[in-house]
């Protein structure tokens, strides 16, 4: 009996230390994008999708590519809800992260300009933003 | 009957001046509604977008 919850406790510590080994680089490296967004290096984009800005590391443009793919998968997603390109609905959510999510100080680009970086008032969003906030 | 299909024929043809002649268009009528719908199509994604944002914030660093 003792020995089985030896077992049982062991068995949980080991699962709890791969969890910990499983997610740890994950966060790391959720945590680098967000770190070169307040680098400026790392920017949204108004089609809805991050954008490199300025010189960074493979770990961040990696991490900057897969949360790319998985931005496009659901805007795939909502498109085939509302029966609109994904396009479409990749630039609605462009709009949203322009509007409401870029602070102050960090990068942001509207279709193919120049990095802008944010100043104390909005962002001058694109005319098909005309409802986004 | 020909002599009555004078007079009316005289009467029509003395009344025309004064009617005001209805003319169904050629082409059909077109009501351009592409606008508006375009319009709602985008608030409604925009209130989509807010959504899919918040449900992955972490596709969403800040």
């Amino acid at each position: 009996m003792t020995r089985n919850l030896l077992m049982i406790a062991a068995g949980t510590a080991i699962a709890l230390a791969a969890g910990l080994v499983m997610t740890a680089p994950a966060r790391a490296q959720s945590g680098v994008v967000a770190s070169a967004m307040s680098a400026g290096t790392v920017g949204e984009q108004a089609d809805g999708y991050l954008g490199i800005a300025g010189s960074v590391g493979g770990d961040v443009r990696a991490q900057v590519e897969a949360i790319n793919i998985r931005r496009r998968a659901a805007y795939t997603d909502l498109a085939g809800k509302r029966g609109v390109t994904v396009q479409d609905a990749a630039a609605a959510t462009g709009c949203q992260t322009l509007s409401s999510r870029v602070k102050e100080g960090q990068v942001y680009r509207i279709g193919a300009g120049a990095w802008q970086t944010k100043g104390a008032g909005p962002i001058a969003l694109p005319a098909y933003c005309a409802d986004a906030g | 009957m020909t002599r009555r299909g004078i007079i009316i024929a005289g009467i029509a043809a003395a009344a025309l001046p004064g009617c005001i002649q209805v003319k169904a268009p050629d082409k059909p009528i077109e009501i351009n509604l592409n606008v508006k719908v375009q319009q709602e199509v985008v608030v409604r994604l925009q209130r989509d977008a807010q959504d899919l944002i918040q449900k992955n914030p972490e596709l969403f660093p800040q």
